[in-house]
């Protein structure tokens, strides 16, 4: 879809996606993304965001090809060496690559977050737009409820989570969903309340929308933008709970490359041995700030109109 | 063209039932009461304007009558049935309405097309994508603007897609909330004569709220003048424009709409 | 009509420019015209560039829109040339300017009155007492019966007319010699219109201060104002005595004058205007 337009047949392609008069639904679709994508591609910064999110995914797709080392072979006799030309950002305790085992563990940096979003979005938008919508005792409920995840400090939630549940990585993703979806509900519902007074929602209800009709197809859509530009900047949180618990060893198991547990394993050699922790925090530095460089971008794009 | 034999036969025989029969409509929001005992009756075919300022309960009275308002009191019929609180599906194919500011009344995130296939889709009219195209037509949109989205029409573009909207059900009364006051007057007179146009073509009954008496004078016969929840004088517009009026709210309006007019000069 | 040979305002060829990305938009191009102590009117459709004209005038222009001009003066002084620091001085005191909707341009946390007594100390050296004086002065001024009462409520408390009529009280505290209306009466209902209209004409012939009146309405303009200069598309297209709108010549001022519905005048249909590409042209 955003292939690049310099090419010659490209030319085609641009007058397509910028034609005043689109001539389908599909072309009027793919024009709204074309600019949206211009407006995004104006942002330094946000493109920089996109990079990393993209160099994420390419690099979780191609781990097992181009990781040197295999992440779970252990090599007693090589342990804790530091970086060099063979092992480029050295060995941890039991001799394993560290840089093999970050490319790696983006797989499950990437699971954690793919599994969160879905589940948090969705609960988070239809539980936030019925509230808004419908007011009243719904609103108090569904508000209250939504209190009540707020008031505790997303960590501690988590680890009571996994603490019933057992610890594993997807426990850790039912905890962190669990914690994540009220800041959705609490950003949908707001949106909704102004968006419920508006005339093009009177307008629908005129022609005999259904109550769900309405939320779903009118309100919904208005609200998914605000959501996704949350949920990409809530990546970064997402991605630091996770390595927070697997850190506490309430998240992934070893021997998995999880970053969170990573950091946890290195910090008895913190001061002798910098590598073994610095380099998956560093891995978790970089991508939270992609997710944040690329939703700062999103949102001023998405919220043009 | 839509109305059917069945459907004709639900409306009384006996005498000319109007279209719109308001009786003793009251409403209140807590503790103000907005409308106090509203009375008047619109005949089908007619036009009848209900001037008023801000405040006077005039889009109110608009808002009940198009189901969008539950809580009031008082008889209220319309297209040949009684208003229910919650009005079934099947009270939207004959009531239509057109809002005030075409800003913001259309969904800015669907394209012109999406805007009109809901109704259809809501009702599971089938033949879409002809009514669409007759409906652009009808009201003077060429073909090329059904994919665009609203933000890349004018504000007449888009008042034009809004009574689009509201007649691709084909409803018998179609409602207006000052459908020009946010618009230019070259504009303005474009989209009047359209209404105009569309009401002979289709044998529609219009109830056009404005607090312009002149836009109210150019569209209908007749007028009821409110204020503060009251209607205080219902006239023909031809002796309204004769006396003046005889109430004296009636009067000051009609001074005032009198100040501001370029008169016989304009002739 | 000026009592004084400098007129207020004078304007040669100003041009209002906006670059974006793909061309470049005049809003404004190429008007002139000398503002003495009289009401003006500019009138025009959205996006005839009127209102960017007041702004203009005020350095108002929002990014990325550029300025230029032949000539723009205040009595006398050259705006274009004169430094930031002194532009901003004559803004507000001297040259002021109401906004359409009120609820926009006053802010929400600050009680009414105060506003206006802030707006008088900023462009004079008064304790907080003669402030409030003055504030309450100009609130009876523009016609508001219980000063006292109106200058502690929030804005949200005060209907639009009076908001209106606040806003013009906070914009008349400095004395301006000239006043900018752009819209001021059009979201007002038409009773509080014509008080509105009163308290303008009033000032205007009691402190000799010069009124440019942008409005889209022709009738009204023509009942109020001395002079109207008809604009569309950035350009004038005539300056009329207001009392001979109605015998306005260009095509386009017929054009709007004739597609006016009229309470005494009933006409079977509305005549359309029909926009000529000439107009735009020199």
């Amino acid at each position: 879809m955003t292939t690049s337009p310099t090419s010659a047949p490209a030319r085609g392609l641009r007058a397509y996606l910028t034609a005043e008069n689109p001539a389908s639904r599909r072309q009027a679709q793919l024009g709204q993304f074309y600019r949206q994508w211009r407006a995004l591609r104006a942002n330094p910064l946000a493109l920089i965001g996109l990079v990393i999110v993209v160099a994420l995914l390419a690099v979780a797709a191609l781990a097992p090809w181009i990781a040197p080392h295999d992440p779970l072979a252990q090599n007693l006799g090589q342990r804790l060496l530091p970086p060099s030309a063979a092992h480029w950002m050295g060995t941890d305790a039991l001799g394993r690559d560290i840089f093999s085992r970050i490319l790696h563990g983006t797989r499950i940096t990437l699971a954690i977050v793919l599994l969160v979003v879905i589940s948090v979005g969705p609960i988070g938008l239809l539980i936030g737009t019925l509230s808004g919508y419908f007011g009243g005792v719904v609103d108090t409920v569904l508000m209250r409820l939504t209190d009540i995840f707020l008031a505790f400090p997303r960590l501690v939630l988590a680890l009571a989570f996994v603490a019933v549940l057992g610890p594993g990585i997807e426990n850790a993703v039912i905890a962190i969903a669990c914690t994540a979806w009220p800041p959705y509900a609490r950003v949908a519902r707001a949106e909704t309340m102004v968006i419920r007074n508006a005339d093009y929602i009177a307008a629908v209800r005129l022609q005999g929308a259904s109550h769900l009709r309405v939320v779903l197809r009118h309100v919904v859509p208005m609200c998914v933008p605000s959501v996704i530009v949350r949920t990409t900047l809530d990546m970064a949180g997402i991605i630091l709970t996770a390595a927070g618990l697997g850190f506490l060893g309430l998240g992934a198991q070893p021997p998995s490359p999880e970053w969170g547990a990573m950091i946890a394993s290195g910090r008895e050699y913190i001061f002798d041995q910098w590598w073994v922790a610095t380099f998956p925090g560093l891995a978790i530095c970089l991508v939270a700030l992609g997710f944040n460089l690329l939703g700062d971008g999103l949102r001023d794009v998405l919220d043009a109109r | 063209m839509l109305r059917t034999g069945s459907e004709k036969a639900a409306m009384p025989d006996n005498g000319p039932a109007p279209m719109i029969g308001v009786e003793g409509l009251n409403v209140r929001f807590g503790s103000a009461h907005v409308l106090k005992d509203v009375s008047f009756r619109v005949a089908a075919g007619e036009s009848y304007g209900l001037v008023g300022e801000s405040g006077s309960g005039k889009s109110t009275v608009l808002r009940v009558l198009s189901g969008l308002n539950p809580s009031w009191s008082g008889r209220v019929g319309i297209a040949g049935a009684a208003l229910r609180h919650r009005p079934p599906k099947s009270f939207f194919r004959q009531v239509q309405m057109v809002f005030q500011d075409p800003f913001g009344s259309l969904h800015p995130r669907m394209t012109i097309d999406a805007i009109l296939a809901e109704p259809l889709a809501i009702h599971g009219i089938g033949d879409a994508d002809r009514r669409i195209e007759r409906a652009l037509a009808d009201v003077g949109l060429d073909g090329g603007f059904r994919f665009r989205y609203p933000h890349q029409l004018s504000g007449g573009q888009r008042q034009r897609v809004a009574i689009a909207r509201a007649l691709i059900l084909e409803p018998s009364v179609l409602l207006l909330d000052e459908p020009t006051s946010a618009l230019d007057v070259s504009i303005q007179a474009e989209v009047l004569n359209l209404l105009q146009d569309l009401k002979s073509r289709r044998d529609l009954t219009m109830l056009l709220v404005s607090h312009n008496l002149a836009v109210v004078g150019h569209m209908c016969g007749r007028v009821g003048v409110m204020n503060r929840g009251v209607i205080v004088e219902e006239a023909d517009i031809a002796e309204l424009r004769e006396t003046g009026g005889r109430n004296p709210y009636t009067r000051e309006l009609v001074a005032a709409s009198r100040r501001v007019s370029l008169g016989a000069g304009a002739a | 009509m000026p009592p004084e040979t400098t007129p207020l305002i004078e304007i040669a060829n100003l041009r209002v420019r906006f670059h974006t990305p793909t061309r470049i938009v005049e809003a404004v191009r190429g008007l002139s015209f000398t503002l003495g102590r009289e009401k003006l009117a500019i009138v025009g459709e959205s996006g005839s560039g009127k209102s960017m004209t007041g702004r203009a005038i005020l350095d108002l222009v929002p990014w990325p829109g550029e300025v230029l001009a032949d000539r723009l003066a205040f009595r006398g002084e050259d705006l274009a040339t004169m430094d930031r620091a002194r532009r901003r001085a004559l803004r507000g005191r001297r040259i002021s300017m109401v906004l359409q909707d009120p609820k926009f341009s006053l802010n929400p946390v600050m009680s009414v009155g105060r506003q206006i007594a802030e707006a008088y100390r900023t462009h004079h050296r008064a304790g907080a007492a003669e402030a409030r004086e003055r504030a309450l002065a100009m609130l009876e001024a523009v016609q508001i019966r219980e000063p006292g009462r109106v200058y502690d409520l929030y804005p949200h408390e005060v209907s639009g007319g009076m908001g209106q009529r606040v806003m013009i009280a906070m914009m008349l505290i400095g004395e301006p010699d000239v006043l900018i209306a752009d819209e001021p009466t059009s979201a007002l209902d038409v009773t509080v219109q014509a008080q509105i209209l009163d308290i303008l004409d009033r000032l205007v012939t009691e402190r000799g201060m010069g009124l440019i009146f942008i409005s889209h309405d022709l009738p009204l303009v023509s009942a109020f104002c001395d002079r109207v200069i008809v604009m569309y598309a950035g350009r004038v297209m005539e300056t009329l005595d207001a009392r001979s709108l109605h015998q306005g010549r260009h095509p386009y001022t017929r054009g709007l004058l004739g597609c006016l519905p009229d309470l005494d005048l009933p006409k079977p249909r509305l005549a359309t205007l029909t926009r000529d590409p000439a107009w735009t042209e020199a």
